[in-house]
């Protein structure tokens, strides 16, 4: 019986943005927003630099996003998938050349200083192009921003840039900074990357390390009569088991990004005064990917290939792994994305009996003890989910005659043995979709990329079919026809398997009900909470 | 006095080569480690060759390992610590600041486990062999046996989630503004379950050491004289048979604060306290070499105190123990 | 047999010996019982215990079956612990026993060594050692008996000491024979007995660092052991908490066995000596 219910919860969250956007109005249980109180919620991760506009990662935005603002954020129903944060406004010139921002007027630093068009340039040229993780790839082109009033910039490229991909980047890649706070000394040593500033509802109050964080309200912020909260307090908790007991004894009010393991949440949403919300997480789509040395000559062999691919019973591992709480995947763009995603590739159905027969006839045959040749499996560590599916993929191997060996590393360990040494055969990894697959998708099958970079190709894949798609979409400025190049790229991957894409997930979050306007965009729980409040 | 100063002195030269066995040992043992620091930095952000190469050099991971050895040794000799690069903050600082709740949470659960421990242990070998003593010995043992972090865990269900007598974790009540005696009681209410996760295991330690050494002292001429003597039970139990027992609990817990940290790592991680335990196991995590050798020398010097401490009381209170054959 | 019965004197140490005879059979039985790999998915995910007879135990959260992880379980988590024992042992007995029977400077060199490493707490060496060489059996035991060597050392070395000065031991050396001979044929076997003493110890301990070491996620995934399935079982402690306690109880009486027989041991060869 439970299985049923978990399964049509599971069909809610992999269908997510439309149905989201349809059950919107009801999520907030129609309470008026009340002003004030302390919000109390889990962390685990306690980035070392809270600096969005260097390290652009959830683990930072999930504290920072509150504080440091972006020129705009993902939105269910705005034009484009945007609504606006600090720039009203976005236009891409014709060429490709150029993107003009008009900016948000009377809005101020958290210093009591007002934010200009200079502090948007000084951000992208001295931060996002040269220090940001993403940024350096999105922005490597970005020339100049001109400012020809305190209101308007105008970012200059060097060659042309689709604009589809500058819009798409602007919820996570666009964290503004303070100029006069960052312009003097070095930007890494600065200590605002520790106690940001920023023009966001929230200010950044006190870190006790191993502890919390606490910020409070900005009295001053931009938005009417926002924030509602007074205060937010990220407590600490770094064993996962413990975000669930802490809900139910009320210490905290919010578990966020799954800090409730998946197989607790049945027995919490029971719980009277604790919800389980599946939505709010939309833009930020984990994948689970199977990662391939190609090095390997079996691996080397399509038919190998294709034949892991029919092995693993991909509904297994969303209704096992995931409980429900995930979707198949059928390539490198999840189901949910809304500008990108074709059904329209080939599948490979679970079939053991025709994963054998690919084996036998790639002439892998199976010797004496029923084993045909043996591989090393490296899990990432990063997720509960990760290890689990590399318990299940060593199994559903074992099936076809592969002996799959786990190696478990911790997580330094496993970034150097995939990323630098190419120390694997097959590797589970977890990357990111992030609203665009020039941001971080196309680098996962693409060649020519150093050795070390990680969540990247390491695997010594080499399309150069597939690498010249990259290169053109990369450079096609028409939104129709760069979105169609995107769909050829998901066919060549799916019909090649230069890795093999299993599952696509988001987070969960636990909350009491007192906690009022959740999950109202999809990057919920790192987006600035402008509008969250506590009633009752 | 004089042989407790030769004592005294022939330890502390000892120690000052003790301590750095350790941290060149250390040192060796962490660089060996597959991934550093930027690799660890690196899961949680992603970033291409040129963002990498750029950490490496600033975080001073491009030179050799014999000359970030030198380095490290030679700040030592100036009482520096080096800089976290997991924190960017001093690891002095890092550590200071963890070192209070470490002792509180270790020192309360040794007193704990110590004190319950004896106590049992006399109770059960007052009568060795007898019921009482065979269920003590069993029973805590059994609590020996289940995981630290298993205990600790199944206490925050009963006493956190089902009875809410007590908090389920951290050290004290967030941003509460208590000061004085009233944050003392907060931070003792959050003690209570880490403290007794870490004391009950290694009660059957002490209990059955103490058992062992009553069991021990009633064949020995001097109680069976006391017997002899007519005094009561009670008081043969308590004046001359447990205290009789008693020392070689003291060498135990010289012997078991180095262990006490370990087992924090886990227990401080279950309850979420902010101590050294979970910062070495975060700078083990993020490769974070000098934090670590911090971490290590710090609990080190700690132990070799301890230590030190628990051999003088021993050469001033037991005039058979010579300056030379003081080791426990 | 003389010594045989003296073991099973008290009721502890038959207790103890029992457990540890199941246990053996346990492990023994394991691939009779449940050929194939105990890891293999046997039927739907989190299955209760005592609901469908050809999964007594129940299934975990792959649905793998819990009994058979339990008896291949016995395996792992005996073999760690006495190889863990046997390791620490032979380090401990072999440092101890030249440091005794040098003296002088090897003798302050090795102790002052042994000293470095009881000062470093043995659960954050285990940690540091597992990371590196990454999480495998081999690792485990390596690590667990790196940390606890010192305690069989210092008894070693001890009991060296006390016997060194002996009428047999001085004997040999008239008749010339060389002093590590001397050492490791002379001294070093009647200095076991109370090393046994320690083992048991060392077993517990091995047994439960693996727990731990499964805890902070760096058990051996390729393996079962009854550390790995008790902090697997933590995430649905609430949910499905036969997960835990099964391989919890088992351990706790595995435990129990191996002191109990330890004691046994003790107090059958009457050697009493204080273990530190």
């Amino acid at each position: 019986m439970s299985e049923l219910t978990i399964s049509r919860r599971g069909l809610l969250a992999g269908s997510a943005l439309l149905l989201a956007s349809t059950a919107l109005p009801t999520i907030g249980f129609a309470q008026t927003p009340k002003k004030g109180g302390r919000l109390v919620l889990a962390a685990d991760s306690k980035p070392r630099n809270l600096n969005p506009a260097i390290v652009a990662s959830n683990g930072v935005f999930f504290i920072s996003s509150k504080i440091v603002e972006t020129l705009a954020e993902a939105s269910f129903d705005g034009k484009d998938g945007l609504e606006p944060r600090l720039a009203l406004s976005w236009e891409g010139a014709a060429d490709g050349l150029s993107v003009t921002f008009k900016l948000r007027d009377g809005v101020k630093w958290h210093d009591g200083k007002p934010f200009t068009s200079a502090d948007v340039a000084f951000s992208a040229l001295q931060i996002w192009k040269p220090l940001q993780n993403l940024g350096r790839t999105v922005f490597k082109d970005l020339e100049a921003v001109d400012t020809p009033d305190e209101l308007t910039a105008v970012f200059k490229f060097a060659k042309p840039t689709p604009f589809q991909l500058i819009r798409n980047a602007l919820p996570a890649l666009s964290s503004v900074v303070p100029k006069h706070i960052y312009e003097n000394g070095k930007i890494e040593d600065n200590p605002a990357n520790n106690a940001p500033v920023g023009t966001g509802p929230f200010k950044f109050a006190e870190y006790k390390a191993g502890q919390y964080y606490r910020l409070t309200r900005n009295d001053a912020y931009w938005g009417k009569d926002e924030p509602y909260l007074d205060e937010i307090v990220y407590q600490v908790l770094p064993d996962r088991t413990s975000a669930a007991a802490a809900l139910e004894a009320e210490e905290i009010q919010l578990a966020a990004f799954s800090a409730v393991p998946l197989a607790d949440l049945d027995r919490i949403s029971k719980v009277p005064g604790l919800k389980v919300i599946t939505k709010g997480y939309e833009g930020l789509t984990y994948q689970l990917v199977v990662e391939i040395n190609h090095r390997r000559k079996e691996l080397a062999d399509l038919k190998v290939r294709q034949a892991i691919a029919h092995a693993i019973d991909k509904d297994f591992v969303v209704k096992t792994i995931f409980l429900g709480y995930a979707a198949t995947a059928t390539g490198p763009v999840p189901k949910n994305d809304p500008q990108f995603y074709t059904a329209d590739v080939p599948t490979y159905p679970f079939d053991v009996a025709k994963a054998n027969a690919l084996l036998d006839e790639a002439g892998y045959k199976r010797a004496d003890d029923g084993k045909r040749f043996a591989l090393k499996l490296l899990p990432a560590p990063y997720f509960n989910e990760t290890k689990q599916f590399g318990d299940y993929l060593r199994q559903a191997l074992a099936a076809i005659g592969i002996d799959a060996e786990i190696v478990n590393n911790d997580s330094a360990a496993h970034i150097k043995a995939v990323y630098t040494d190419h120390a694997f055969d097959l590797a589970v990894g977890p990357p990111v979709f992030r609203g665009d697959p020039a941001i971080s998708t196309t680098i996962l099958v693409q060649s020519g990329i150093p050795d070390g970079v990680p969540f990247s190709n390491q695997g010594g894949y080499k399309n150069a079919e597939l690498d010249a798609l990259i290169v053109k979409a990369s450079e096609t400025l028409d939104t129709a026809a760069r979105t169609e190049l995107y769909k050829e790229f998901q066919k060549k991957i799916a019909a090649d398997l230069p890795l093999i894409n299993v599952a696509e997930w988001s987070f969960i979050s636990v909350a009491r009900d007192t906690v009022g306007n959740i999950a109202n965009n999809p990057r919920w729980a790192v987006s600035n909470w402008a509008d969250t409040y506590l009633a009752g | 006095m004089t042989r407790a100063l030769i004592l005294l002195r022939r330890r502390l030269v000892g120690s000052v080569f003790v301590l750095l066995i350790v941290v060149i040992g250390s040192f060796l043992l962490l660089e060996a480690a597959p991934g550093d620091a930027v690799d660890a930095y690196i899961v949680s952000t992603g970033g291409d060759a040129g963002m990498i190469e750029l950490l490496r050099h600033r975080w001073g991971l491009d030179q050799s390992e014999f000359t970030r050895l030198a380095n490290y040794l030679w700040a030592l000799m100036h009482l520096d610590l080096g800089q976290s690069v997991t924190f960017s903050r001093p690891i002095r600082e890092i550590i200071l600041e963890r070192l209070p709740t470490t002792l509180i949470l270790m020192g309360s659960a040794t007193a704990l486990s110590f004190g319950l421990g004896s106590a049992l242990g006399i109770y059960a070998g007052a009568r060795p062999g007898s019921f009482r003593d065979r269920s003590l010995s069993i029973g805590s043992l059994a609590l020996y046996a289940v995981p630290g972090f298993w205990l600790g865990l199944v206490l925050i269900v009963v006493f956190a989630v089902d009875l809410r007598w007590l908090p389920i974790g951290g050290i004290e009540t967030i941003a509460s503004g208590k000061t004085g005696f009233s944050r003392a009681a907060d931070i003792a209410t959050h003690l209570v379950l880490p403290v007794s996760a870490l004391g009950f295991i290694y009660l059957a330690l002490y209990l059955r050491m103490m058992r062992a050494g009553m069991a021990e002292a009633w064949r020995q001429d001097f109680v069976l004289a006391t017997r002899a003597r007519g005094l009561s039970r009670r008081r043969i139990v308590l004046a001359h048979v447990a205290r009789n027992a008693l020392l070689p609990l003291v060498t135990m817990l010289g012997l078991q604060s180095a262990q006490m940290l370990g087992g924090s790592v886990v227990i401080e991680s279950v309850f979420a306290v902010p101590g050294l335990g979970r910062l070495a196991q975060e700078a083990v995590a993020g490769r974070d070499t000098p934090l670590l050798l911090g971490i290590i020398l710090v609990s080190a010097v700690l132990v070799v105190v301890i230590n030190l401490l628990v051999d003088l009381a021993y050469a001033v209170l037991d005039p058979r123990v010579g300056a030379g054959e003081a080791s426990a | 047999m003389n010594r045989l019965r003296r073991f099973l004197r008290t009721p502890e140490a038959i207790a103890g010996a029992l457990i540890l005879a199941l246990l053996a059979a346990m492990a023994l039985a394991a691939p009779m019982l449940f050929p194939g790999d105990p890891q293999a998915i046997a039927g739907p995910a989190l299955l209760p215990p005592f609901q469908d007879w050809r999964l007594p135990l129940g299934t975990d959260r792959l649905g793998r079956d819990v009994l058979a992880e339990l008896f291949h379980g016995a395996r792992t988590s005996l073999a760690v612990g006495l190889a863990a024992a046997a390791a620490a042992l032979l380090i401990g007995a072999v440092v101890g026993t030249l440091a005794g029977f040098a003296g002088g400077l090897i003798d302050e060199v090795l102790m002052r060594i042994t000293d470095a490493f009881q000062t470093v707490p043995s659960f954050l060496l285990a940690l540091a050692l597992v990371s590196i060489v990454g999480p495998s059996l081999g690792a485990v035991v390596a690590a667990i008996a790196l940390s606890a060597w010192t305690g069989p050392a210092r008894v070693a070395r001890a009991e060296v000491l006390s016997i060194r000065e002996r009428d047999y031991v001085a004997g040999a050396r008239v008749i010339g024979m060389h002093p590590l001979e001397i050492a490791f044929r002379e001294v070093l076997p009647n200095a076991l007995p109370p090393e046994l003493a320690l083992s048991s110890v060392i077993v517990a301990a091995a047994i439960l660092t693996e727990a731990a070491l499964s805890f902070l996620g760096l058990g051996d995934p390729n393996r079962v052991t009854w550390g790995g399935m008790i902090a697997e079982g933590r995430t649905v402690l609430r949910t499905a908490p036969f997960l835990s306690i099964v391989p919890g109880v088992a351990l706790v009486l595995t435990v129990l066995g191996v002191y109990l027989a330890g004691e046994g041991v003790v107090e059958s060869t009457a050697v009493r000596r204080s273990l530190s």
